[in-house]
């Protein structure tokens, strides 16, 4: 599995992402890191404690990555999911940090698969 | 995040491997403060090739980052959100301690939110770079702001050594090398300075005075700063010709008179510095200050407006400190002598204008030689700014405006030395009066006093009643009718004394208008207030026997009968028998001397709370309240009446009538009780009776006071 084959099963931007990063070794190297992220562990836990503002973090954390990376839909609904929780939690919040696990794994398992492919 | 710290494990960073420092070395050095790891290496894999890269992962972190490595820091990548400490945080820190001014930030982050990026701008940030990264960008930005402000901080380097050069290394330098000559001429080491000062000071006059020459305060600087070189030349001339005591030779001077042309020559010799100004005026100086304004000095026999004027005023200088300093070969001559053998022509010729100038500053010339310290230096510099302020003509309105108000200023305190007048002013907020110069004197107060109300002593100065009242009275006044009059006793340390306060409360310019406190003065009215009273007392009192008279005991009367109708009253009205005989045979005088010994007995007679009065030439009312039966009292005093006056037997008669009887009317009891004297006199005198019915249509007893004008008599 090629990075660009990879973008286009995450629903993603390759084109944008190269041409704003420059460079597909750089890419793939991040992008094959986001797997180490903890961010959404994080996310996933805080939301489970309720505590929100740590959550908030992690999301906006996501956001950040996934804009960098290219990660489209991801990057957007973690966006979504940080903007309801800015001040706290919200009604939209459970929805749209389900819409986030569905995204996420939508995100990940193609990444993994690169991963694996290039071992 | 790889890491999850609490607040104090954030401070203890340095143990945790979180910090990566790339090379060490020349690259400069970035700090890159974001919580996300990915965002970190990013940044560090697009930038990690020509910058060195630290990191820190939350805000606290990024604050001791930038204390540790605070001037090897060319920029710092703060992202906004973070834990423990946000991005705003490290900001305000970086504002705190100015690290702001010397450390560039670039804020990143996918905050689109205008009032972050406006707080972020006003916290100091210089750019913004958005998420997602586009590495062009994020490299370009660095570049661009890194370079900034490494040229900046040159620039600033650079003028800051160009001050420094200029104004510290020069004048030092300056004052060193004319120091060495003036050693070597054996001169006194004020000579550099006295002609830096006197060419200063006929710069000035020559601005201040002439159409045809202005300078800058620049100008004047540096040509006075010019002028310490004016003898360098003399480095080169002979150590025996230089102190030689006696007269030169012809050859000798011929040596010492090339030191100007020498002087010159060595300016001018200069590899560098050739374009400054303060080398070019130097060299005119060195060249030619033994010109002559009439041609006849050296070393080029300039003539007239040939010679730079700056030569030409060093010349001057030099002349005059010369003539007024001891010297190997002459004592040293008084001040007036040199001004007056420099006028005389007797030291060379000059320039006409500058001979003004000498004249103009001949007053001032001494005291500023003396007085040149550094309170003269300030002194100086603050009127030159006043001058350079005058010459702004927009400045003039608000400048006759205080001339104006110190004008009043002068005039008020003058009037009020003046006056003796206990002036004072009062403002509500802050708590505040001020009381003039001899008022504050005379009160034994100080002139400013906070918090008048609850000072104990001004407080005293007024009965508790007093203080009421006027407060009162003052805060009744209105913005139409501000003024207010009130009378009421001081108390002094030694005696009481009545004044009489005149104020005017002061009012905001706001609608509606505040009152903001009063302005007035205290006037002694002491003995005026004296005079009324005892005018007063002479209006009431007849003045022969000192009892009231009759319309001050009538007005008396009615009072007492107003505050208490209820009660019983008596009203009696006796006269001497036999007095028009005792007048005739013994005279007036004598009279008058029955009288007032009358007038005593009445007075011990009556009781304290009776009326007593003259009615007439020989008529007394007697007014006193009884119980139940008014004859007792009546008996006692017309008993205690009976005496002798130097052979005078006094007999009274007396008529009485009384409330019970006739009403309360004081018309109708005098005229019952007249009625009642009469028919006593008819009936034989030296007797008292209380008046009933049967005596009406009786005639009156009474007799006008002799010498007397009666205000109102019925």
């Amino acid at each position: 599995m090629t990075l660009k084959e990879c973008y286009e099963k995450m629903e993603a931007n390759y084109d944008e992402v190269i041409g704003r990063l420059r460079s597909e070794r750089l890419v793939q190297k991040f992008a094959l890191k986001f797997l180490d992220d903890p961010s959404y562990q994080l996310l996933i836990t805080s939301m489970e404690e309720k505590n929100y503002e740590e959550a908030f973090r992690a999301a906006h954390t996501i956001k950040g990555v996934c804009q960098n990376l290219g990660f489209t839909c991801l990057g957007d609904s973690s966006s979504a999911l940080t903007e309801s929780l800015r001040s706290g939690w919200t009604p939209e919040a459970d929805r749209l940090l389900e819409q986030t696990k569905a995204d996420y794994q939508n995100t990940v398992t193609p990444l993994q698969s690169l991963k694996d492919s290039q071992q | 995040m790889f890491l999850r710290q609490s607040y104090e494990a954030a401070y203890h960073f340095k143990e945790v491997s979180f910090l990566i420092m790339r090379k060490p070395g020349q690259n400069p050095r970035i700090l890159v403060a974001d919580d996300s790891e990915m965002n970190r290496a990013i940044l560090e894999e697009m930038l990690g090739g020509e910058y060195d890269i630290l990191q820190a992962e939350n805000g606290v972190e990024a604050v001791e980052m930038i204390r540790l490595h605070e001037t090897e820091l060319s920029l710092v990548l703060l992202d906004i959100v973070m834990p423990v400490m946000d991005g705003f945080g490290v900001l305000d820190e970086m504002n705190r301690t100015r690290w702001i001014e010397e450390i560039p930030v670039i804020m990143i982050s996918a905050e689109i939110n205008p009032d972050n990026i406006e707080r972020a701008y006003e916290l100091g940030v210089t750019d913004f770079i958005s998420r997602p990264f586009d590495a062009l960008i994020v490299h370009r930005r660095v570049v661009n702001t890194i370079l900034l402000y490494a040229k900046q901080k040159k620039l600033i380097n650079l003028v800051t050594d160009q001050i420094y050069e200029k104004e510290q290394s020069s004048s030092l330098m300056i004052d060193i090398l004319s120091h060495i000559v003036e050693f070597r001429n054996g001169e006194s080491g004020l000579h550099v300075r006295h002609v830096n000062l006197l060419t200063a000071m006929f710069l000035r006059h020559l601005t201040q005075h002439t159409e045809k020459y202005r300078f800058s305060r620049t100008e004047i600087s540096l040509i006075a700063t010019a002028s310490a070189l004016h003898d360098i030349g003399k480095i080169a001339i002979d150590e025996k010709i230089l102190n030689k005591p006696g007269r030169l030779t012809t050859e000798e001077f011929e040596i010492m008179k090339t030191h100007s042309a020498i002087g010159a020559q060595m300016l001018r010799d200069l590899p560098i510095h050739q374009e400054e100004p303060l080398v070019k005026v130097a060299y005119e100086i060195c060249r030619w200050h033994h010109e002559r304004y009439d041609g006849r000095g050296y070393p080029d026999g300039l003539k007239g407006d040939e010679i730079p004027i700056a030569a030409q005023i060093v010349a001057l200088a030099d002349v005059y400190d010369a003539l007024t300093s001891e010297r190997v070969y002459k004592p040293a001559f008084s001040h007036q002598k040199a001004v007056e053998m420099i006028l005389a022509g007797e030291c060379g010729t000059f320039n006409p204008l500058l001979m003004d100038s000498l004249r103009g500053l001949a007053g001032s010339i001494q005291e500023e030689l003396l007085g040149d310290n550094l309170v003269r230096a300030n002194q100086r510099e603050m009127r030159n700014i006043a001058e350079e302020l005058l010459r702004h003509k927009e400045l003039t309105a608000s400048e006759r405006t205080l001339q104006l108000l110190e004008h009043e200023r002068m005039k008020y305190s003058f009037f009020a030395d003046l006056t003796k007048e206990i002036q004072f002013e009062y403002s509500i907020s802050p708590s505040i009066v001020t009381i003039s110069a001899w008022g504050a004197k005379h009160l034994g107060l100080p002139e400013v006093i906070v918090d008048p109300l609850n000072n104990e002593k001004a407080c005293s100065l007024l009965s508790a009643t007093d203080w009421q009242r006027l407060s009162e009275a003052v805060r009744h006044t209105t913005p139409e009718d501000p003024n207010l009059t009130y009378d009421c006793l001081i108390h002094y340390i030694d005696e009481p004394r009545w004044v009489r306060f005149v104020t005017r409360s002061t009012w905001s310019l706001e609608e509606p208008p505040q009152y903001t406190g009063v302005i007035g003065k205290a006037v002694d009215i002491h003995d005026s207030q004296l005079r009324l009273r005892k005018l007063e007392q002479m209006a009431s009192h007849d003045p022969l026997t000192g009892l009231l008279n009759h319309s001050a005991a009538q007005e008396q009367i009615q009072a007492r009968i107003e505050d208490a109708p209820e009660r019983n009253y008596a009203l009696a009205i006796l006269d001497l028998d036999h007095f028009k005989a005792a007048n005739d045979t013994f005279g007036h005088h004598f009279g008058d001397r029955v009288l007032t010994f009358l007038a005593e007995k009445i007075r011990q007679g009556i009781r304290s709370g009776d009326i007593a009065a003259r009615v007439g030439g020989d008529e007394f009312l007697i007014f006193l309240e009884y119980k139940q039966d008014p004859e007792p009292v009546i008996q006692r005093i017309y008993a205690s009446l009976r005496g002798e006056y130097k052979g005078f037997r006094l007999s009274v008669s007396m008529g009485i009538s009384t409330s019970e009887d006739c009403g309360t009317d004081y018309d109708t009891l005098f005229r019952t009780a007249d009625s009642a004297l009469y028919t006593v006199k008819r009936g034989g005198r030296g007797a008292y009776r209380f008046y009933n019915h049967t005596m009406e249509r009786t005639l009156s007893t009474i007799t006008p006071i002799e010498n007397q004008t009666v205000k109102e008599e019925r």
